[in-house]
């Protein structure tokens, strides 16, 4: 399921454009999530935006049992024990069961959209971007995998006077961003996940080397022109919060002169996200990644980037 | 005229013994009962009245007739006989013999709900139900309290359910938004004396008087108070109702007008311990006022229980029930509004639909208040000057009887007032002479100085102009039922009063302990406002959850010039309004876009954090541009107020009658969708319109024209009863007092009942906007556009409550895009349907003049009638409450802007007395209160640019909200809006507090 940016470029899917977000970023916003990812974190908090393909999603919360699917699958794919089954090796996505799929839980993910129909469903919310200071944010999966596309439909935004941003890993070509993307974008929240290398390639699938490249360099640019470039740091219980990491990541931001980065707290809801696309969940069984994060842990790492002069 | 449609139940097999058997029971029943009265002598008092014998016949059957019995009340004796009389005053029809067994085992609650669901219905005057009622209760009442104990205990224990486990911490972080205080970015220009208009400087600790009172807000019970109709009761049998003792005719409005002014008079003036506001509305810490000539009379068959039901518990002493049975109620038993009405138009169809609940409510049927009066008049005038006026218009108008009488009247009710004023004045200072506390024994010297001038004459201070405004308002509660009395712009006429004190004083020192003494004034005044509750009858407490007086106070927008009014009374206000979080006074804010500042309206979003709840918030503009079309003078249009819950009228000079009635919009969905049947009552009341089993909709425009054709029918029934009502208000009860406090009642020499004021209108309520345009909408797109469901086939499911079908109740709430979505069509249908109420209303001749007006919010109706609605095509189960006001459906969208986009996006016009809708906003715990109040801002300051009309917050979690029905005493001040007022959420039925956890709830996910 892995891609690099060098393999995809052609349209990209879109997974979901969430309206009235107050949390990825200031003021009230649009979220385009795109669907792709270079990288393969264990804990995505969005497995179903890893893959750039299209995918079939099973809720079982919201599926009423009524069956209507199980005749209408030419491939014999679903099944009924107990609960609905979806023999995703038999399944070739032809989609004929979430037309007929009357409650919604079986349903495409993934959906083409032209740039004009993105940027018509995030239009109607210009008052609010408005009156709050917000804007559209692009997050995913990884927009930066799609830099034509992304490029004109942050073109468009602007010519429409919208505040946008960018969510991004940071592994990208920092050329064709600088001179496709960065124009267009008011601000940019950078993730940094992992300072050692290894633990980086075997948590997420790449080693780290390219994103913190990137970071310092985006960061001279952004300091230059004073754009805002954000750092967050998702706190992953015992994979990237750990005093050594997090010890690590504030000296690196903390060298370049960054002053401010965010803290992601953890969320464990992910894990019911990825058995709806029936995608592994290696970390299913683990304690500290199927519970809530205890504080200790947040207020820790929210004392060494104190130290390191950094506001989190 | 409609028949009503026995429903037919086939008994068979072993029907004969059945009937045999309930009948028997019914039978046996009836006879202990006669026994009972006739045999032991001290029940005998309770058949009687001061004025004779209690005689009346009470007949009790089933819709099939399998049960017939009645029993008879005459001089004093009580017969049973097996066929009830063709002169029987009323008929209790059960649906059934097994209804007949519930209702004689059911609990209390139970049994109202029978009366609701058309279980069981009344034919004839129902004066004699409740005094038959109360005569059951003489005999039944200490199991009626036990039943109603133990229904106490049940219903804790369910809500406990709820919430099995307590989480102190939610209460806690209401408590902690109290703590919190921002500062204002900038000063209004009408702001003259504060420095930091959002006050943070002062909390509630401030004010040991306040913090005081509000305790004993929440602990103190409230009791019957029977001063007022005793008052009243007196008077009318020493002075007659019809004719004067020696037999000329009585002129309605001098009638009244004397014994308004012997009420005043010999009402027992009270200045409460402490307080800095003279008068109360009753004769009781907090009182309620059966309204006698109205729907007084229904707490008949509650005398012994009232102080036990579930909602609204009131306190009433043996010996006030006893004359409430003895000599008052028997008195108004045939003088009531509804009575009247009844034996004049011969229990009409337009009355016996109000009285099965489901489809309209009138609301005159108890109170035609929903008024401002004209309060500038009184401070600028006192009653000494306004009677001046009153005496130039009779002068320069003396060719006309009946005007002259109208104008007599006013000035009588004002002298009344006047009185009342001077005894408050003896009071305080008889208080002050025996105060040992001595800065107590200075405030009450003052109080009599001050009662001794207003309000007799002008206002010179705020002291004086909060006194005479509560002082008439006391009036207002006498005179009128207290439903809906409003208070309209306070912050405008009180500003000058504050102005001219601030003026006398010198140093900063002075000022800045004036400010905190206005704000103690005002605060008293707040708490005056809660010294009455409506006295209703148990089922109306189910009916109308929760709801106080709703007096509306309105803050802000801009002057009669049109300029800026927002000003350093605003601000104080809103101050009280954080410190205190009442239910009432209901707080209303105007906001201008483009004249009044972001500084106000953050103000505004950060008293509704604090409060969870309050103000309302409303656009100036848009309102205003709603209205134009009535013509009122361009300065007057400038000067409006919201009365009652949300409803503009003009202040001081509108006769507006905001809420005449609540009309179920869903009602006419389900009889075009039963071809004029209405499910739930089994009644064919409407026209002919179509068989979807036959076929007979061939498109969505026929079946649409069905639905407007049942509407239609049910708004010409309404509106037939409101003009009986209204006439029966002219003879009854005409309001010469608050004539006196409205602009051109003197001047046209005509009562406000009859249309005196400068303007005159009705507003309605429709309820349940967006259950309809989604069922419509899903009848549309499914059934026509994309045929995927047959008529009949939705039919089938919507009859069976989609039990057997849900797949398709899936594909009805997922597939169909519903108002809320930010579907153009679905818009497109809303106001469709707003603009047919709109055109088919307001030109309906008015019996005052003037207009309809059209309002799509529901107080509580949206819970009430939705549990007398079967399921929707829309997928709204059975039962289940409506959205309020015009809120969209919660799934409609998951996106909160959607919702405010589509409702920004109704025409204005078409919306005549204002909308309601709920928004849910919560605020993550992680947020700082800058961040959450900027949120809000934005939310609402965008929604009003996009032409929004109203909106209303509920800032709280449901789980929350679950807490507090588990563990109510931590959240006694845990203020919700329902759809309009407010209410404090522990005190609400069950039903309301669920659809209150079940509302969308809109925030940050985490």
């Amino acid at each position: 399921m892995k891609s690099t940016p060098e393999k995809v470029q052609r349209s990209p899917l879109i997974l979901d454009i969430k309206g009235n977000s107050l949390d990825d970023g200031p003021g009230i916003r649009s979220v385009v999530f795109f669907k792709g990812c270079p990288l393969s974190c264990v804990w995505c908090h969005n497995p179903e935006s890893k893959g750039s393909g299209e995918e079939i999603s099973y809720d079982a919360k919201e599926c009423i049992g009524c069956d209507t699917c199980l005749s209408t699958c030419p491939r014999g794919a679903l099944s009924r024990v107990n609960s609905l089954y979806v023999d995703r090796n038999r399944c070739d996505l032809c989609f004929a069961c979430t037309g007929f799929c009357p409650s919604g839980a079986l349903s495409r993910v993934g959906r083409e959209m032209s740039i004009e129909e993105i940027a018509a469903k995030v239009i109607v919310d210009k008052p609010f971007f408005e009156t709050s200071g917000g804007g559209v944010t692009l997050s995913g999966g990884e927009p930066t995998l799609f830099m034509d596309f992304v490029s004109q439909l942050l073109s468009l935004l602007k010519t429409h006077g919208i505040g946008t941003l960018l969510e991004t890993c940071g592994q990208f070509d920092l050329d064709r961003f600088m001179d496709r993307l960065y124009p267009y974008l008011d601000a940019i929240y950078y993730d940094i996940k992992l300072m050692d290398s290894k633990a980086h390639e075997h948590y997420c699938g790449v080693s780290n080397a390219r994103i913190l490249d990137n970071f310092t360099r985006l960061h001279a640019a952004a300091a230059a022109d004073g754009r805002t470039l954000l750092p967050r740091i998702p706190l992953i219980p015992d994979i990237t919060d750990s005093t050594e990491n997090i010890t690590g990541i504030a000296g690196f931001l903390g060298c370049l002169g960054v002053k401010k980065a965010a803290l992601l707290a953890y969320n464990p809801l992910w894990h019911e996200k990825s058995a709806k696309i029936g995608a592994d969940d290696p970390c299913r069984d683990n304690h500290l990644m199927s519970s809530w994060p205890e504080c200790e842990r947040l207020e820790r790492a929210r004392e060494i980037f104190m130290q390191a002069g950094i506001e989190p | 005229m409609q028949q009503h449609v026995a429903a037919q139940h086939q008994t068979p097999g072993g029907a004969v013994q059945k009937k045999r058997s309930t009948n028997f029971l019914v039978n046996v029943l009836l006879h202990a009962m006669a026994m009972f009265f006739n045999r032991r002598s001290s029940l005998r008092k309770y058949l009687a009245s001061d004025n004779g014998w209690l005689n009346f016949t009470v007949g009790i059957r089933t819709e099939a007739g399998s049960v017939e019995s009645a029993i008879s009340f005459q001089n004093g004796k009580v017969s049973v006989a097996h066929h009830i009389p063709a002169n029987a005053d009323v008929v209790v029809i059960l649906a059934s013999d097994t209804a007949l067994k519930k209702l004689l085992t059911a609990p209390t609650t139970e049994q109202v709900y029978m009366l609701l669901k058309s279980e069981m219905r009344t034919e004839g005057k129902q004066t004699y139900l409740l005094m038959f009622l109360f005569l059951v209760s003489v005999l039944l009442h200490n199991q009626q309290i036990k039943g109603l104990e133990k229904e106490r205990a049940h219903f804790r224990k369910s809500a406990f359910s709820e919430c099995p486990q307590h989480r102190p911490e939610l209460s806690r972080e209401l408590a902690e938004r109290r703590a919190q205080r921002m500062v204002a970015e900038s000063v209004d220009p009408g702001v003259k004396f504060l420095g930091d208009p959002y006050l943070p400087q002062f909390t509630l600790e401030d004010f040991p008087r306040l913090k005081k009172f509000l305790d004993l807000h929440f602990d103190t019970r409230a009791q019957v108070c029977i001063e007022m109709p005793k008052l009243l009761t007196e008077w009318h049998k020493k002075n007659g109702f019809d004719a004067k003792p020696d037999g000329t005719p009585w002129v309605p409005e001098l009638r009244r007008g004397y014994a308004f002014k012997y009420i005043m008079e010999n009402r027992r003036p009270i200045i409460r311990k402490d307080d800095l506001v003279a008068g109360t509305t009753t004769s009781k810490e907090v009182g309620a006022l059966p309204y006698v000539d109205a729907a007084g009379t229904y707490l008949w068959p509650e005398l012994f229980t009232v102080p036990h039901r579930l909602l609204f518990p009131y306190d009433i002493t043996e010996e006030e029930a006893w004359t409430l049975h003895h000599e008052i109620f028997p008195y108004w038993a045939d003088k009531n509004f509804r009575e009247r009405l009844r034996s004049r138009h011969n229990d009409p169809l337009a009355l016996r639909i109000d009285e099965r609940f489901a489809v309209y409510f009138s609301f005159k049927s108890s109170a035609f208040s929903h008024i401002i009066p004209d309060f500038p008049r009184i401070l600028r005038l006192g009653t000494h000057g306004i009677i001046e006026e009153i005496r130039a218009d009779m002068t320069r108008d003396p060719g006309d009887a009946g005007r002259n009488a109208a104008r007599e009247a006013m000035i009588v009710s004002l002298e009344g007032l006047a009185a009342y004023s001077k005894n408050l004045a003896r009071q305080a200072a008889d208080d002050a002479a025996s105060e040992a506390d001595l800065k107590r024994r200075i405030e009450l010297e003052n109080l009599s100085g001050v009662c001794t001038r207003v309000v007799e004459y002008p206002a010179r201070t705020l002291d004086e102009a909060v006194n005479a405004i509560w002082i008439s308002m006391v009036g207002a509660h006498i005179e009128n039922t207290n439903a809906g009395l409003s208070l309209g712009r306070l912050d405008q006429w009180l500003q000058p009063y504050f102005e001219a004190d601030m003026a006398k004083l010198e140093t900063n020192q002075e000022r800045e302990a004036y400010i905190k003494h206005a704000i103690e004034l005002i605060g008293c005044f707040f708490f005056r406002c809660t010294d009455h509750l409506p006295c209703m009858p148990y089922i109306a407490t189910i009916y109308f959850g929760g709801s106080s007086s709703d007096q509306a106070i309105t803050l802000g927008g801009v002057n009669p010039d049109g300029e800026d009014a927002v000003n350093d009374m605003t601000y104080l206000f809103l101050k009280v309004t954080e410190m205190l979080s009442l239910r009432d006074p209901n707080m209303n804010a105007r906001y201008h876009p483009g004249k009044n500042s972001d500084t106000y309206l953050k103000r505004l979003c950060e008293v509704n954090l604090t409060t969870a709840a309050t103000p309302s918030m409303h656009n100036d503009a848009v309102i205003m541009e709603s209205l134009r079309q009535f013509n009122y003078d361009e300065r007057d249009l400038n000067d409006w107020a919201a009365v009652g819950c949300v409803e503009p009228t003009i202040a001081g000079k509108h006769t507006g009658h905001t809420n005449f009635q609540l009309i179920n919009l869903v009602a006419a969905l389900e009889m075009a969708l039963n071809n004029g049947t209405h499910p739930l009552m089994r009644w064919k009341l409407g026209p002919d319109t179509g068989v979807i089993e036959n076929g007979d909709f061939k498109s969505f425009e026929q079946f649409y024209e069905a639905f407007l054709t049942q509407f239609t029918f049910l708004i010409d029934q309404s509106i037939q009863l409101n003009n009986w009502y209204a006439a029966e208000h002219q003879y009854v009860r005409p309001t010469p007092y608050i004539s006196a406090l409205i602009d051109g009642c003197s001047r046209n020499g005509l009562d406000a009942t009859k249309g005196g004021a400068k303007y005159n209108s009705s507003g309605t309520a429709i309820i349940g906007l967006a259950d309809v345009t989604d069922s419509l909408m899903v009848i549309k797109k499914l059934v026509f556009d994309e045929k995927k469901v047959p008529f009949a086939h939705l039919k089938r499911a919507v009859d069976t409550d989609f039990r057997n079908d849900p797949a398709l109740h899936a594909m009805v709430t997922k597939k169909v895009p519903f108002f809320g979505s930010g579907s153009d069509e679905a818009v497109a249908m809303a106001n469709r349907i707003t603009k047919f109420a709109h055109d088919y209303y307001t030109p309906i001749p008015h019996y005052r003049g003037g207009k309809y007006t059209v309002g799509f919010w529901s107080m509580s109706q949206h819970v009430a009638f939705g549990t007398l609605t079967g399921a929707l095509p829309s997928g709204r189960r059975a039962g289940q409450p409506f959205t309020p006001g015009l809120t969209p459906e919660p799934n409609a969208s998951r996106s909160l802007l959607d919702n405010m986009r589509d409702v920004a996006r109704l025409d204005p016009h078409n919306i005549t007395n204002n909308l309601a809708f709920n928004v849910k906003i919560v605020p993550s715990p992680h947020d700082t209160r800058e961040k959450a109040v900027q949120d809000m801002f934005s939310y609402v300051k965008t929604y009003f640019t996009l032409g929004g009309m109203q909106m209303q917050m509920n800032v709280v979690t449901s789980d929350t909200l679950r807490d507090a029905m588990a563990y109510p005493d931590s959240y006694r001040n845990l203020l919700v809006r329902i759809s309009g007022y407010n209410a404090y959420f522990v005190t609400l039925h069950r039903d309301l507090q669920l659809e209150l956890i079940h509302r969308a709830e809109y925030g940050i996910e985490r």
